[in-house]
């Protein structure tokens, strides 16, 4: 680790002696270390013309990954830290209103048990409100399916895939169905999500598909799109992992064959907090292949 | 037909090997021999790596026999958020860094493990493996050796590198490893090619270490016996 950090030392200040001043090392010792993370990286970082020394252009490919290491063996350490009596561990995540909650339980069960002073924030918007959460800083994690945005700094893991399909509620005329055509769709009247990522891909596609006109009623958030299929106001295009079986069934539409990614976003090079880095982790590492609809 | 990775050749040469009834040390070295009859070009690129990282002093600068073992939190193979003090409530402990349920040695190494677990936990000692992969391939590396004890992600290899126990693998052995079917960026959830020194260490319940086993050439471990007596005698 301490050859990544004179390393980056090195490529602030392009001068040796002061990296070495910088990371409080004597000279040869930093040399030493950057030799030694050259010969891992199989080439020279640096091209040594003492004023005008600077990266050479693997130096400068591997700087943002270096930098990355560095960063996460600083989260490691952080993280590790006990968290001592009476502190608190903020941490403010955003959800998009499509993504379920519980499919999150068990982690932030883990994540409140691991630190005692956690306190979570928890947001839910649309994904224009979420990605703008993330931006300003009010979230330091967002959840969400494709976010439309071409940031540098956005930082993305994908978490899972849901296949999206048709949802009824179990007394529909459709329930006992196990696949619909897009056709008999035309009869029906949709529930659509305006807050869902994909209600423009879906639109799309029921077009593309011959529906043009077909009655539809207009929600805003998962739950009250649940409530009304529920309710029979209607049928649904989402994705069958938004869905538990209690009153609702999932059938196959026909030439749908859209599924969407759920990923966690961050922003690259921001600060993270002790609770961010833990669930960030916790996240990545979990086994996320579950029964989302995926596999057939 | 594609042709079979080496990986795939070796297989079989791996099993055999990892239920071989012999000390760990001759198991690891049937392999290595296996491997090297087998994929000699493979074997050359291995030795040249493990050759830079003795001659730049990987691994020397990890916590010493002494010291204390640094603080981690870490997620294991249930999900579970695990501290170092967490595992010392419950006594000493042997923490054993892997590479990854791709490893071959890695897979003989925590066989071995597991099969010393009912020695081991008669004297109210414990294992915790820690590797950089998640907790999907984590589940596979213990459930392959049927290792009753924990194993713990270190995303990115953050801990290890904490330890300076962590190396880039580099471009020319990265693609041999690749085409030999032994690619560690789909378990480890990132493709920056680093991987951990396969480390032992002994931990007492004061988080002091008692034992250490560090060696670049990661086709060695630290032998059961070796393990079992430091274990014994921390507290």
């Amino acid at each position: 680790m301490h050859h990544i950090r004179y390393f980056l030392a090195v490529s602030e200040t392009l001068n040796l002696t002061k990296a070495a001043e910088r990371c409080n090392v004597a000279q040869p010792a930093l040399t030493r270390a950057i030799k030694a993370l050259e010969n891992e990286l199989g080439g020279e970082l640096l091209r040594r013309e003492r004023a005008l020394s600077h990266l050479t252009a693997l130096g400068q490919r591997m700087l943002p990954m270096l930098r990355e290491c560095y960063d996460t063996a600083l989260a490691a350490k952080m993280v590790a830290a006990s968290i001592r009596k009476g502190e608190t561990a903020p941490l403010s995540v955003a959800i998009s209103h499509t993504v379920p909650l519980e499919r999150f339980g068990s982690m932030l069960r883990e994540l409140s048990r691991a630190l005692p002073g956690l306190q979570l924030t928890l947001r839910r918007g649309s994904a224009n409100e979420v990605a703008e959460n993330l931006r300003s800083g009010t979230a330091e994690l967002v959840i969400a399916g494709p976010l439309d945005q071409t940031w540098s700094r956005l930082d993305t893991v994908p978490l899972f895939e849901e296949r999206l399909g048709l949802v009824v509620s179990t007394t529909h005329k459709l329930a006992s169905r196990k696949e619909v055509e897009f056709k008999e769709l035309s009869f029906e009247t949709l529930l659509i999500n305006d807050g869902c990522e994909l209600v423009d891909e879906l639109r799309a596609r029921l077009e593309a598909n011959g529906i043009f006109n077909t009655a539809a009623h207009h929600v805003g958030t998962q739950e009250d799109m649940l409530t009304f299929l529920k309710a029979g106001l209607g049928v649904a295009i989402m994705p069958f992992g938004m869905v538990g079986t209690n009153g609702i069934c999932r059938i196959e539409l026909k030439q749908l064959n859209l599924a969407r990614k759920v990923s966690m976003y961050s922003v690259a090079g921001r600060q993270r907090t002790i609770a961010g880095a833990t669930l960030f982790n916790l996240l990545r590492a979990a086994d996320w292949d579950f029964d989302t609809g995926t596999k057939q | 037909m594609t042709e079979p990775k080496l990986s795939d050749i070796l297989e079989d040469s791996l099993v055999r090997c990892r239920n071989l009834d012999a000390p760990l040390a001759d198991r690891l070295q049937a392999f290595a021999n296996e491997l090297r009859r087998l994929g000699p070009r493979f074997a050359a690129a291995v030795d040249m790596l493990v050759s830079r990282l003795a001659e730049c002093g990987a691994g020397a600068t990890a916590p010493k026999v002494g010291e204390p073992m640094p603080a981690f939190l870490l997620p294991d193979d249930r999900g579970r958020l695990v501290r170092l003090e967490d595992l010392l409530n419950e006594g000493p402990v042997a923490l054993a860094f892997n590479r990854g349920h791709w490893c071959p040695y890695c897979r003989i190494n925590i066989d071995a493990l597991a099969r010393a677990e009912e020695e081991i936990a008669a004297e109210h000692r414990h294992v915790a493996a820690i590797v950089p992969d998640r907790q999907k391939f984590a589940v596979w590396l213990k459930s392959d050796a049927k290792a009753p004890f924990p194993v713990l992600t270190d995303m990115d290899n953050g801990y290890a590198m904490t330890l300076d126990l962590a190396f880039f693998v580099g471009d020319e052995l990265k693609h041999m490893m690749v085409s030999s079917g032994w690619d560690p960026s789909a378990s480890q959830g990132t493709d920056n090619w680093m991987l951990p020194i396969p480390a032992t260490f002994i931990v007492g319940t004061d988080g002091i270490i008692h034992a250490r086993f560090v060696d670049p050439d990661y086709r060695t471990r630290m032998a059961i016996e070796d393990l079992l007596g430091a274990l014994r005698s921390a507290t």
